[in-house]
């Protein structure tokens, strides 16, 4: 048979690839999520630089030092828009949003790093902006989990934190964020 | 090799191997690349260029590797690069960007966290998605097959397999970062059941965590840097065809071919590292590099003592490199390998002075 009198139809073969990963979260996530739970968002202040890391990471990516227990902080849950999106979704395997969300990064006061893939609350989408100042609508401490915690460092809160809300004060002026964007 | 510039390890360290690290890879990373570049006496900040090798499909995290990166401190911004393969690769990519003369300095690291996932059902989607993948087949399988193939040329014995588990845990009883070491009779090996016949469970690597990192020096400041540089000789990878069944699975023809690319002559060494996960690879690996019968092949235990995927190559150099600082042995050669049953194969010569 030469190729011009092969069947012209598109051959389509189904192969959905499942992968099982099983993992514990590091000890620094573990006293991380303890600690969301019972209400506090902690982090590692780099005893080098003072940086704040949310959630710590166990080293400052700046300075390349171990950050330990001993340099855990505290900081607030209330914040700055530092960024966002709002995505419009389409239907791939595994999106099980189907109207417009926001998806915006949250740097904490006292925190040199963002929450990232926040959604923001109290104001439409279209007045959604950089500098505006939000606060944490925590999940009644009953319904609070580590589910949303993973050791891949997105620092996701979704199981702890529903979202972020426009607290009504002034935006923040962009001088005082825009190291912080990402 | 001639008209390669003269490049050195000057620097080195690995984590011990376990079955499972509770802390995150890069919390691996970050106190190997310091104790390493520490070991080299430079400071990260004088670094020419970093090339690090990791799988992100390990722990199932996208784009895992950038994360890896902040143990290189990537801040002000650095020049690096990235291979989705195992270390030994990033250390060739380091040694082909220091032949181009304007930078002295390379780091290499490589790591992985397997304990995550399931080894079997990760590293079928390794194979061709048409045939093999959707069939699941797992490295244990096609190793087991490669055995069999062994066994059938008459090219080994089960207790040839056998010996070299026994040889390898001996040796791995020096090793502080060795996984599974011991005294095992050969006998006794020999009658435990079949885990992929005629594989036994001891004939597979442990399935491990771990980290590597290495600092590499061209001419002048490598002998700055270090009393006793370990100089790259020569360093090539061959690679051969995807499909296992179009290949002669009892030989590693790219092994030879990398070998001599390297410069390999058949003369002595003092120390050989070879990855061979399963123990069979090493029969064929030793007959791939005309070794004699004698040589000494992995004192650490190799492979099947601990197996950092994505690490266990780089793990042979630094293996190698290590006895040759130290002034216990000359010369010594490591190999590396990806893929599926020893597809693709890398050899890198080194010397003292």
């Amino acid at each position: 048979m030469s190729a011009t009198d092969t069947p012209k139809e598109n051959l389509v073969m189904e192969h959905l690839v499942s992968l099982t990963y099983t993992e514990e979260l590091t000890p620094i996530l573990e006293r991380y999520v303890d600690a969301l739970i019972d209400g506090h968002i902690i982090g590692h202040k780099c005893p080098s630089c003072g940086r704040v890391y949310v959630p710590g990471k166990g080293y400052c990516p700046i300075c390349v030092v171990p950050t330990t227990d001993k340099d855990e902080v505290e900081v607030s849950d209330h914040g700055t828009v530092t960024g966002f999106t709002i995505v419009a979704p389409v239907a791939y395997y595994g999106q099980t949003e189907t109207e417009p969300f926001v998806y915006a990064s949250v740097l904490l006061d006292g925190c040199d790093s963002n929450l990232g893939g926040q959604d923001i609350v109290g104001v439409p989408h279209d007045q959604i902006r950089s500098g505006m100042r939000v606060r944490a609508v925590w999940k009644p401490k009953e319904k609070r989990n580590g589910s949303a915690v993973t050791n891949r460092g997105w620092g996701s809160v979704a199981s702890v934190i529903d979202a972020f809300e426009w607290t009504g004060e002034p935006d923040l002026e962009r001088a005082k964020y825009e190291e912080h964007i990402f | 090799m001639s008209g390669a510039t003269d490049i050195a390890v000057v620097g080195f360290a690995q984590t011990p191997a376990v079955r499972k690290a509770r802390e995150s890879e890069v919390q691996l990373l970050v106190p190997t690349v310091t104790q390493a570049l520490e070991r080299a006496g430079l400071d990260r900040r004088e670094v020419g260029f970093t090339c690090a090798g990791s799988c992100d499909y390990l722990t199932g995290g996208p784009f895992a590797f950038v994360s890896n990166l902040e143990a290189a401190g990537a801040w002000p911004p650095i020049s690096e690069s990235h291979v989705e393969m195992d270390g030994a690769w990033a250390l060739y990519e380091a040694w082909v960007r220091l032949q181009h003369g304007d930078i002295d300095t390379a780091l290499v690291f490589g790591s992985g966290k397997s304990s995550p996932s399931k080894p079997d059902e990760l590293w079928a989607q390794q194979l061709d998605p048409y045939y093999l993948a959707p069939l699941g087949v797992d490295p244990g399988s096609l190793a087991g097959i490669q055995a069999r193939a062994l066994l059938d040329a008459g090219k080994a014995t089960e207790r040839d397999f056998a010996e070299v588990v026994v040889r390898n845990r001996s040796n791995a009883k020096g090793n502080p970062n060795a996984q599974v070491a011991g005294d095992f009779s050969v006998d006794e090996l020999l009658r435990a059941p079949y885990l992929r016949a005629p594989l036994r469970r001891h004939d597979f690597p442990p399935i491990s965590d771990g980290a590597v990192a290495v600092v590499l020096a061209r001419g002048d400041k490598a002998r700055a840097l270090c009393e006793r540089p370990t100089w790259i000789r020569g360093i090539d990878h061959r690679i051969e065809v995807h499909q296992p069944g179009m290949r002669d699975l009892t030989t590693s023809s790219s092994t030879t071919l990398a070998a001599r690319k390297a410069g390999y002559d058949g003369g002595p060494l003092d120390v050989v590292e070879l990855s061979s996960t399963f123990s069979p690879q090493e029969i064929i690996l030793r007959d791939a590099l005309g070794l004699a019968d004698d040589a000494n092949v992995n004192p650490s235990g190799g492979a099947l003592a601990a197996n950092p995927v994505m690490a266990t190559g780089l793990v042979r150099v630094v293996e190698v490199a290590q006895r040759i600082t130290e002034g216990s042995a000359g010369r010594g050669l490591a190999h590396a390998t990806g893929g599926q049953v020893m597809q693709h194969n890398l050899v890198c010569l080194m010397e003292g002075e």
